[in-house]
C-alpha cells in the first residue's frame, strides 16, 4: 500500500508539472491566439487578422516578424505591388493585391508554389470586411493605408462561401429614432454627442462616429459602450499629468509641442481645455483607462442602450 | 497511520477542488463566455418579456443540433469520455499484439515464464475490456445525445460500416474470451498453436475495429466522397478510405503498442515495489523490462510515423497543416517535445539502471554520461521555440525580433536533426544494454547459411527501399531553379547505400562491430550534422525541397537501425556470457522511471488527441459542416492542460481499480 501511495504521489507530481508547463506556455504564447477581437476596416484590425484568423502568417513573414517561408516575405509589399501592377498592366498596386487575394493563382511569385488558398472559401472563410481590413494593413507595408480606396474594391471581393450569416438583431425590439434621440439628448448629464461628432453634429473630444456602422460590428460597439477601456482608439488615449505644484489631471491630449501641452479635461461633465507649460509639468504618462465613462449600463435602460447601438449601426 | 490517511484525503480533495475551479473559471472558458454575459446582462428585462411570450405561444417541434450535459459544456463531456475510451481501447488493442508474440516465443523456446507472462497480461486485458466497451457505449450515447445534428449526418454517411463495426466487436469479444479461457485446454502440442491462432484472430478483429473507427475520425479531418457544398454522399467508399485514414492507422497501431508496453511496465513497477519475496521481485522486474522493451521498441519508429502523418495532414489541407505547425497549435508541439524528451530520458535511465543487475555491464557504464549529455542536448534543442518571446527591452537590445543564436534551434531543420540523433542515441543505449553481459562473440560464419541469407536479405531490402525513394526524388516535377537542390539528397542516399554494402561485407568477414560503427558514423554525419546545415540552406533558397530532406533523413536512420539490429543479433548469438542477469536486483528508483514513462505516454496521447481534434478548429467536418455550438472555440493551452491531466488521472485511477479487481481472482486461486 505504501509503495502504491508513493506511486500516486509521483504520478500527481508529473501531472502537476504538465499543468505547470501548460500554464507557462499559455503565458508565453499570449493565451488562445487567433484573431479574435479584430473588427472593422482598419490597418489595426487587418494586422490582427493577418496574424490570427486569416492565418496569412503561417506562409508569409514580414521582415523579421514570423518564420514562415512558404510564401514571399511581405516586407515592403505595397511598393513592390506598384511595380508588379505596372508589369501586369493593372491600374494600381492595390488592384494587384486585391487580385492576388481574390484569385491567388493569378500572380504566383517565381520560386514559390501555387499553394495559396482562397481565403474567402472554407476553411478560412474571411468575410469581405476582414479581407478589406487585411488589404489596408498590407498597404502599410511600404506605403500608406487608404481605406476609401480599398472600399472601392469591395464588390470585387467575394463574400465568404459559407452559409449566409443572419444580420445582427438586438434581443428586444428597439426604435432607431429613439436611439438617435438618446445620442443627441443634451438634457442628460452625459450624452454621446458631447464627445463624439456624427454627421457634423457634436464635439470632437472622442473619435468621429460618422459612417461607423459601415466599418464596425455590433459586438465591437456594444463592448465600446459598456467597456470603453477595452479598446482605446489610437490618438484617444488618456493622459495623466502632474504639475510641479502637485495638481493631477486626467484628460485627452489635444496638442503637444516644445512650448506647451494642451489637455482636454472633463470638469463635471463639461470638457475644458487646459494649457500646461513644460516647466510646470512634473510627470506625464499614458493611461490604460479611457476617459469615456464606464457606467452607461446604469445610465441607459436596455431599450435605450440597444436603440443607440442600432442607430450607430445604421450610420453607413 | 490515521493522520497519514487524513492528509492523503485532504490532498486529494484539494486536488479535485482545484480541477473543478480551473475548469469553471479558466481563461479558455471564461473569455469565451464573457461576451455572452455582457449581452445577457444588458438584455436582462428583455429576456424576461421574451420568456413570458414563449409560454403563451405554441412552440413548433425543432430538431436540436446541440445539447449540454446537465449544464456542463457538451464538448467537455465528449472530450473526456472519448479520450478515456481511446486510452482503454489503445491498451486493449495493443496488449494482444505483443501477448501473442510473447506466447509464441514461449511455445517455440519451451520457456514457461513467457507463457505465464502472456497469460498474466491477458488477465489484465479481459478486465480492461469490459471497461473499454462500457466507455464506448457511453461515448456513443454522449455523441448522439449532445451532438445530434452532427451524428445524424455521420450516421447517414457511415451507417453500413457501423454494422460492420458491431460485427467486429462481437468477433473480438468471442476471440478474447476464447483465447483467455482456453489457455489450459490448449496448453500443449498442436493445441498451443491453435491457441496462438485464436490470439492472432483476436488481433485481426481488434485492429479492424480500430481502423473502422479511425475512418470516422479522419473523415472529419479530411472529408472525401461527399459534395462539400451540399453534403450529398457521392462515394461512401471514398469517405471511408479518406486521405488521412492510413497514416492515422499506422501511427495509432505503433503508438498503441508503445502505450501498451509502458502501461504494462508501470503495472510491473508498482507490483515490484510492493513485492515481499525475491521470487516476486524477479518476476516483476523481468515483466517491467519486457514492458519497457516493447514500449521503447515501438516508441523509436513512432516519430517517423508521426512525421508521415503530419506530412499527409499538410498534403490534405495546407491550411490545417499550417494551423498545426505554424499557427494556433505550434506551442502544443513544444509541450509534446517536453513529454517525448521526458520519455527518452526515462527510457534510457531505466536501461542504465537495469545494467546494475548485469555482471559485466561495468565495461560500458563510462559511455553513459556521454549519451546522457547528447540526450539532454537534443531535449533542449527540441523544446526551443523559434519565436522565443522577448520583452521590448530585450528586442531593442538584440536589434531583431528573434534571439540571434537560439532561433537556429527552433526551426524544423534543427528539430529534425536532433530527433534523429535522439533515436540513434537511444538505440545505441539499447545495444550497450544488450551486450552488457556478453563477452567474446562467435564468428559470423559459425551461424551458418541462414545468417548469411538473413543479412543479405535485410541489406537488400533496405537498399531497395532507398533506391526506390531516390528514383522517386529524381522523377519529381520541379522547376529548374529548385531542381539542383535535390542533388545533395541523392548523393547522401548513394553514400548510405555504399555504407550498407560495406557493412554487409564487413559483417560477412567477421567484423560486425566495425560494420555497426561505420553505419552509425555515416548516419549521424549525414542525417544529423550535414542535414542540419543543409536544412537551413533549403529554408532560405528552396523551401519546397525541405519535405524531401526530412524523409531522406528518416530513411537513412531507419536503414541504419534495421541493419545494425540484425548485425547485433548475430554478433551476440551464442556469445560467451560474462555473468548472468540477476532479475530483481534493480534499484527502486528505476521503477519510478517506468512510472514516468507510463504517465508521460498517457499524457502525450491526451495531448495528441487534443491536437488532432483541435486542428479542425470550428468545424465538425472540416470544410463542410461548421461547429456552431457554444464550444466551437479552441480552448487555451492552460485549459487543455487541466482537462488532459484530469483525463490522465481518471484513466490511471480506473486502470488501478480494474487491475486490482483482476488480481482478486488470482489471490483466490492461490488460497485454494
Amino acid at each position: 500500500m505504501k509503495s502504491f501511495l508513493k506511486s500516486v504521489v509521483f504520478t500527481l507530481c508529473i501531472l502537476g508539472f504538465f499543468v505547470f508547463v501548460c500554464l507557462y506556455v499559455t503565458g508565453l504564447s499570449g493565451g488562445g491566439g487567433g484573431g479574435g477581437g479584430a473588427t472593422g476596416i482598419s490597418p489595426e484590425a487587418g494586422e490582427k487578422i493577418y496574424w490570427g484568423d486569416g492565418q496569412c502568417h503561417t506562409c508569409h513573414s514580414i521582415g523579421t516578424s514570423g518564420s514562415a517561408t512558404r510564401g514571399p516575405n511581405q516586407e515592403g509589399l505595397a511598393a513592390r505591388a506598384e511595380e508588379r501592377a505596372k508589369e501586369a498592366g493593372l491600374s494600381s498596386g492595390l488592384e494587384y493585391l486585391v487580385e492576388s487575394i481574390v484569385n491567388p493563382s493569378a500572380f504566383v511569385v517565381e520560386g514559390y508554389d501555387n499553394i495559396m488558398p482562397k481565403v474567402y472559401d472554407a476553411p478560412i472563410m474571411l468575410d469581405r470586411e476582414q479581407i478589406q481590413a487585411v488589404l489596408t494593413y498590407l498597404q502599410t507595408l511600404g506605403g500608406e493605408s487608404n481605406i476609401e480606396a480599398v472600399a472601392k474594391f469591395a464588390e470585387k471581393i467575394p463574400e465568404a462561401s459559407g452559409e449566409a450569416v443572419a444580420p445582427w438583431l438586438p434581443p428586444i425590439d428597439v426604435d432607431i429614432k429613439e436611439g438617435e434621440l438618446v445620442f443627441f439628448d443634451e438634457s442628460r448629464g452625459v450624452t454621446c454627442s458631447k464627445c463624439h461628432v456624427l454627421n457634423g453634429k457634436g464635439s470632437k473630444v472622442g473619435p468621429d462616429l460618422t459612417g461607423i456602422g459601415a466599418v464596425q460590428t455590433p459586438e465591437y460597439l456594444i463592448e465600446s459602450v459598456l467597456k470603453p477601456s477595452e479598446i482605446i482608439v489610437k490618438g484617444f488615449e488618456t493622459m495623466y499629468l502632474m504639475t510641479t505644484e502637485g495638481m493631477a489631471y486626467n484628460g485627452l491630449l489635444v496638442s503637444q509641442d516644445e512650448d506647451e501641452i494642451v489637455l482636454m479635461v472633463d470638469e463635471d461633465g463639461v470638457m475644458e481645455e487646459y494649457v500646461f507649460y513644460p516647466d510646470e509639468i512634473a510627470q506625464m504618462q499614458k493611461q490604460e483607462v479611457s476617459i469615456m465613462p464606464g457606467n452607461f449600463r446604469d445610465m441607459l435602460t436596455t431599450k435605450e442602450f440597444y436603440g443607440v447601438i442600432m442607430f450607430l449601426l445604421s450610420q453607413k | 497511520m490515521n493522520s497519514k490517511k487524513l492528509n492523503f484525503k485532504i490532498v486529494f480533495t484539494i486536488f479535485l477542488a482545484l480541477f473543478l475551479v480551473a475548469l469553471t473559471v479558466n481563461t479558455g472558458m471564461a473569455e469565451e463566455g464573457a461576451e455572452e454575459t455582457v449581452a445577457v446582462e444588458a438584455s436582462g428585462d428583455a429576456g424576461e418579456v421574451a420568456e413570458a411570450e414563449e409560454e403563451v405561444a405554441s412552440v413548433p417541434y425543432e430538431e436540436a443540433e446541440y445539447r449540454n450535459f446537465f449544464g456542463i459544456d457538451g464538448r467537455l463531456i465528449v472530450w473526456i469520455i472519448s479520450q478515456l475510451h481511446l486510452l482503454f481501447a489503445a491498451f486493449v488493442l495493443a496488449v494482444p499484439l505483443f501477448v501473442v508474440i510473447i506466447e509464441a516465443i514461449g511455445a517455440k523456446s519451451n520457456q514457461i515464464k513467457f507463457d505465464n507472462l502472456a497469460r498474466e497480461l491477458t488477465k489484465l486485458l479481459s478486465t480492461a475490456f469490459a471497461t473499454t466497451a462500457a466507455l464506448g457505449g457511453l461515448l456513443a450515447f454522449a455523441l448522439y445525445g449532445l451532438y445530434p445534428g452532427f451524428m445524424r449526418y455521420m450516421t447517414d454517411v457511415f451507417h453500413p460500416y457501423m454494422f460492420v463495426y458491431a460485427l467486429c466487436f462481437f468477433g473480438e469479444v468471442f476471440f478474447l474470451y476464447a483465447y483467455y479461457y482456453s489457455w489450459d485446454l490448449l496448453r500443449t502440442g498442436t493445441g498451443k498453436w491453435v491457441h496462438v491462432f485464436l490470439g492472432v484472430m483476436l488481433n485481426v478483429f481488434g485492429t479492424t475495429l480500430m481502423m473502422l473507427a479511425n475512418s470516422w475520425a479522419t473523415f472529419m479531418m479530411a472529408p472525401a466522397g461527399i459534395d462539400m457544398k451540399t453534403g450529398a454522399i457521392l462515394d461512401r467508399g471514398a469517405a471511408f478510405h479518406n486521405f488521412l485514414w492510413m497514416p492515422v492507422n499506422i501511427h495509432r497501431i505503433i503508438a498503441n503498442v508503445a502505450f501498451g508496453g509502458f502501461v504494462v511496465g508501470a503495472y510491473a513497477a508498482v507490483k515490484f515495489m510492493g513485492s515481499k519475496t525475491e521470487e516476486d521481485k524477479a518476476h516483476y522486474d523481468w515483466m517491467g523490462y519486457i514492458g519497457n522493451f516493447i514500449g521503447l521498441a515501438a516508441f523509436i519508429p513512432l516519430p517517423f510515423a508521426g512525421y508521415y502523418l503530419g506530412r499527409e495532414i499538410y498534403s490534405a489541407s495546407p491550411v490545417m497543416g499550417n494551423i498545426m505547425m505554424g499557427g494556433a497549435f505550434s506551442w502544443t508541439f513544444i509541450i509534446q517535445a517536453i513529454l517525448i524528451g521526458m520519455m527518452f530520458v526515462g527510457g534510457n535511465y531505466y536501461l542504465w539502471n537495469g545494467m546494475a543487475r548485469i555482471k559485466g555491464a561495468e565495461r560500458y557504464t563510462p559511455y553513459i554520461k556521454y549519451i546522457n549529455i547528447v540526450i539532454f542536448f537534443c531535449f533542449a534543442v527540441w523544446l526551443t521555440p523559434h519565436n522565443l518571446p522577448l520583452s521590448g527591452e530585450e528586442r531593442a537590445l538584440i536589434g531583431e525580433q528573434y534571439h540571434p543564436f537560439s532561433k537556429f534551434f527552433g526551426v524544423m531543420a534543427a528539430k529534425n536533426a536532433v530527433v534523429n540523433l535522439l533515436i540513434l542515441s537511444t538505440f545505441f543505449s539499447f545495444l550497450l544494454y544488450r551486450r552488457a553481459n556478453k563477452g567474446q562473440t562467435m564468428p559470423f560464419k559459425s551461424h551458418g547459411n541462414g545468417a548469411k541469407i538473413t543479412m543479405v536479405f535485410t541489406v537488400g531490402i533496405t537498399i531497395a527501399y532507398l533506391a526506390w525513394y531516390a528514383m522517386g526524388l529524381k522523377g519529381q516535377d520541379l522547376s529548374e531553379v529548385v531542381k539542383p537542390y535535390m542533388s545533395p539528397l541523392l548523393t547522401c542516399i548513394t553514400i548510405q547505400i555504399i555504407a550498407l554494402i560495406c557493412a554487409l561485407f564487413l559483417t560477412l568477414a567477421n567484423k560486425g562491430k566495425l560494420a555497426q560503427t561505420l553505419l552509425f558514423v555515416v548516419a549521424a554525419s549525414i542525417s544529423v550534422v550535414y542535414f542540419w546545415y543543409y536544412g537551413f540552406v533549403l529554408m532560405e533558397k528552396a523551401n519546397m525541397v525541405l519535405r524531401f530532406l526530412s524523409v531522406t533523413q528518416v530513411s537513412i536512420v531507419i536503414s541504419t537501425l534495421i541493419v545494425n539490429t540484425v548485425i547485433d543479433v548475430f554478433l551476440f548469438k551464442n556469445a560467451k556470457e560474462v555473468g548472468g542477469i540477476q532479475w530483481g536486483k534493480i534499484p527502486n528508483r528505476a521503477q519510478y522511471a517506468l512510472l514516468l514513462l507510463c504517465v508521460a505516454i498517457v499524457t502525450l496521447m491526451g495531448l495528441m488527441g487534443f491536437i488532432r481534434s483541435g486542428l479542425r478548429m470550428n468545424w465538425h467536418i472540416y470544410g463542410y459542416m461548421q461547429d456552431k455550438s457554444a464550444g466551437a472555440f479552441t480552448p487555451s493551452i492552460a485549459y487543455m492542460g487541466w482537462v488532459v491531466s484530469l483525463i490522465v488521472f481518471l484513466f490511471l485511477a480506473l486502470v488501478a481499480v480494474v487491475f486490482w479487481l483482476g488480481s482478486l481472482y488470482g489471490r483466490k486461486e492461490k488460497h485454494v
